[in-house]
């Protein structure tokens, strides 16, 4: 049913002296049955599959802290910084959905609180680390703490930041504890956001279902222009906030040390993690059908592209600070600008023009 | 009669002089000679670049001034013929130019720790250009104050009261400031996502022009929340119309457009629920035709023009338009343009971008 939202002095009555020419004219129109087809297959085979894996993924990271905490060696290390890589690529993978309930309650920010130019993050967990505040060693209560301190960035930090030799020499040390606060505060987001995907009258419903009374997608159209929004703010989210934080070119300053992740040298994981996620999205919802066959090969071109990056991305040296001093290094660094820049166009304006944006999708998100 | 002087095309073209209309091509001299009303828009070319563009009435491009990247709004002084293209948010540049070419552009770079967002209004002497800016790590909306008369100086800035500031505009005798916060929080280093939308603070504030003070705020009450105050336009009696995007549930009908003067409280527009529907519950411009008395609307969500009765905000004429972009005052009702290069009469190889301003 549909809502009227009173204000106080609004009422809706008739307007008098109506002159009306014509209905609306949405930009999107196709049709609602592919539509909800498309939106059903990102749903069930992306979406949902994704925060179940992260879910997942957080759990096993947590089961890993708890036992380096419990007892410490290098071996218990190394799983518990597996762990960590795992989960972190888990999160890439479906990080790239900024829409929704991920962007709800600080959700984003508590498992990822990044850009962080000014370092707020490092200066609040030295701060935890250097006072041991017991409740900052409780999931619950970190929780409720500043969301700079208790997702993956923190977490990196005890595993990989200064003083982290520490893990390997004290069983139960605050160290260790903190962090297994942190991947457990991770695994009770990612459950969240699991559960409210997975219940079946909630924004599961609402993406798969677009209609007139649909709270989230009233029409067709509305809900495959999200559907690409999330495909084109991913792709420029891989661009300007993972690669240009620290290479915008050659002939620019360079800062490796404001990277995602350069410390544990899992910048390139979690980035090949957010373009197979894109990928993945592309493929699983299967929004090629929607286009008209002439249209059709811009989703293979996109794809090509992207299996392009990720591979690429393999080959980049993981210590970002000889990376971005080395020519050759260098080289593909540019090479993954520019490939990016052609997969935000080729959504953007292929794809987007190809369903009737006809200037593209950014340039139509109004403002 | 429009916003702001009342002269026409007449006094476009007086004011452009000889040498800007011996620079046009036949084919613009000819558009401006037998236009009623000149605007100025942004537009992206089909290169791919960006420039603002002198438009006829009937939609006919008549000059065109490259931008290095996409404009959002556009400020005009018609005492000083001065026009400002302002970069769209996260934008930081702002580019001053004379529409007759008669002076030379000047490039306004927002300072440190600032980004325009995309509006911005002359003093009605046009000595103080006043543009809506986003001290991004404070997060809260700023007016920056610039020197109109010593190329564009930066001279100070006002606490705009509020976060996601957007469109902003000046009263008619010029003591007023008008300022519509979105309420959306936004920062350069997430590049255009709105970080807060679960916990929006919209608000319409009026400030003393000389000083900064804060001479009225309104908030929305809890049940509009969501509802991102983004765009004015001021009536010939000095009532301040304002339109809204709803960020909330796509089902909710919300109020669109409202007004409220100096002293008194919001009012909304009594919008039937199928022009509400038609509208996309999203107002991306508005415009007061002073002369018709009516207000226009357009909505590229919706792909619907609608325009409305400046008194009573009922509803006169609803228009189906594709990729609803920019409205501004006509000779009489209400020009249009579109994302697909329409401005009333005529399609031009440009996308039109969201907002149109009368130059004369």
């Amino acid at each position: 049913m549909r809502k009227i939202v009173f204000a106080g002095l609004v009422s809706l009555l008739p307007a008098a002296a109506l002159a009306q020419e014509g209905d609306a004219a949405p930009s999107v129109d196709l049709p609602m049955a592919e539509v909800t087809k498309v939106m059903t297959a990102a749903v069930d085979g992306f979406i949902r599959p994704g925060y179940d894996a992260f879910h997942e993924a957080s759990g096993k990271m947590t089961t890993a802290m708890k036992a380096l905490c419990e007892a410490p060696s290098r071996t218990s290390y190394d799983a518990a910084k597996s762990a960590f890589r795992d989960a972190a690529v888990s999160w890439a993978h479906i990080e790239v959905v900024r829409v929704g309930p991920v962007i709800e309650q600080n959700r984003f920010e508590r498992i990822l609180f990044y850009p962080d130019r000014k370092s707020t993050g490092l200066k609040q967990v030295q701060s935890v680390l250097s006072k041991a505040d017991e409740t900052a060693t409780d999931p619950a209560t970190l929780g409720t703490k500043s969301v700079a301190m208790q997702g993956f960035g923190a977490l990196e930090y005890v595993l990989a930041g200064t003083g982290s030799e520490e893990l390997l020499k004290t069983k139960n040390g605050y160290r260790c504890r903190y962090g297994a606060a942190i991947a457990g505060n991770i695994a009770n987001v990612a459950k969240e956001l699991s559960d409210i995907w997975d219940a079946p009258d909630g924004i599961q419903k609402a993406w798969e279902q677009p209609g007139p009374d649909n709270p989230s997608f009233r029409t067709s159209g509305e809900a495959i222009t999200a559907l690409l929004g999330i495909l084109v703010h991913g792709a420029e989210a891989v661009r300007d906030q993972r690669i240009e934080t620290f290479y915008k070119g050659e002939d620019k300053a360079k800062f490796p040390k404001q990277a995602l992740f350069w410390r544990s040298e899992n910048t390139w994981p979690t980035i090949r993690g957010n373009l197979e996620g894109l990928s993945t999205l592309l493929e699983k919802s299967g929004m090629v059908a929607l286009l008209q066959e002439k249209d059709r090969p811009i989703v293979a071109a996109t794809q090509a592209q992207l299996k392009s990056m990720i591979e690429l991305s393999a080959k980049v040296a993981p210590d970002l600070e000889k990376a971005v001093e080395n020519a050759a290094e260098r080289r593909k660094l540019d090479k993954l600008l520019a490939d990016g820049k052609e997969v935000i166009a080729k959504l953007n304006d292929g794809y987007g023009g190809a369903i009737g944006l006809s200037s593209g999708f950014s340039f139509s998100d109004g403002d | 009669m429009w916003r702001g002087e009342a002269i026409d095309r007449r006094g476009f073209l007086k004011a452009a002089g000889i040498t800007f209309t011996a620079a046009l091509s036949p084919r613009s001299l000819m558009a401006l000679e037998r236009a009623d009303a000149v605007y100025a828009s942004g537009f992206r070319a089909p290169d791919g670049s960006f420039g603002v563009a002198t438009v006829s009435e009937r939609g006919e491009i008549i000059d065109r001034v490259a931008l290095p990247a996409r404009a959002h709004g556009i400020a005009y002084s018609a005492a000083t013929g001065r026009t400002v293209a302002f970069a769209r948010r996260p934008g930081t540049f702002a580019m001053v130019f004379d529409p007759s070419r008669q002076a030379e552009p000047v490039m306004i770079s927002s300072p440190e720790g600032r980004h325009f967002y995309g509006h911005g209004h002359f003093s009605p002497d046009g000595s103080r250009l006043y543009a809506s800016e986003n001290d991004f790590d404070g997060n809260r909306g700023m007016i920056g104050v610039y020197d109109a008369r010593d190329k564009f100086r930066r001279i100070g800035e006002f606490d705009a009261h509020g976060i996601g500031t957007h469109d902003m505009t000046v009263s008619d005798d010029g003591e007023l400031l008008v300022i519509a916060n979105g309420g959306i929080e936004t920062h350069p280093d997430f590049g255009r996502a709105k970080l807060n939308v679960d916990r929006m603070e919209p608000s319409l504030v009026l400030l003393d022009a000389k000083t900064g003070a804060l001479i009225q705020r309104h908030t929305l009450p809890v049940s509009l929340r969501q509802l991102s105050t983004r765009h004015l336009d001021i009536a010939e009696d000095g009532r301040i119309w304002f339109a809204c995007q709803w960020e909330g549930e796509r089902n909710a009908l919300p109020p669109l457009a409202g007004w409220f003067s100096k002293g008194d409280d919001l009012s909304f527009a009594k919008l039937p629920e199928e022009t509400t529907i038609r509208l996309g519950n999203y107002v991306g411009a508005i415009a007061v035709n002073r002369r018709d008395g009516v207000v226009g609307l357009t909505s590229p969500v919706g792909g619907a023009a609608v325009t409305l009765d400046a008194k009573t905000g009922t509803v006169v004429k609803e228009e189906a338009v594709r990729e609803a972009a920019g409205v501004a005052p006509a000779a009489h009702g209400i020009a249009v343009s579109s994302y697909d290069g329409r401005f009333n009469d005529t399609r031009s190889k440009v996308a039109w971008d969201q907002h149109i301003i009368r130059l004369g």
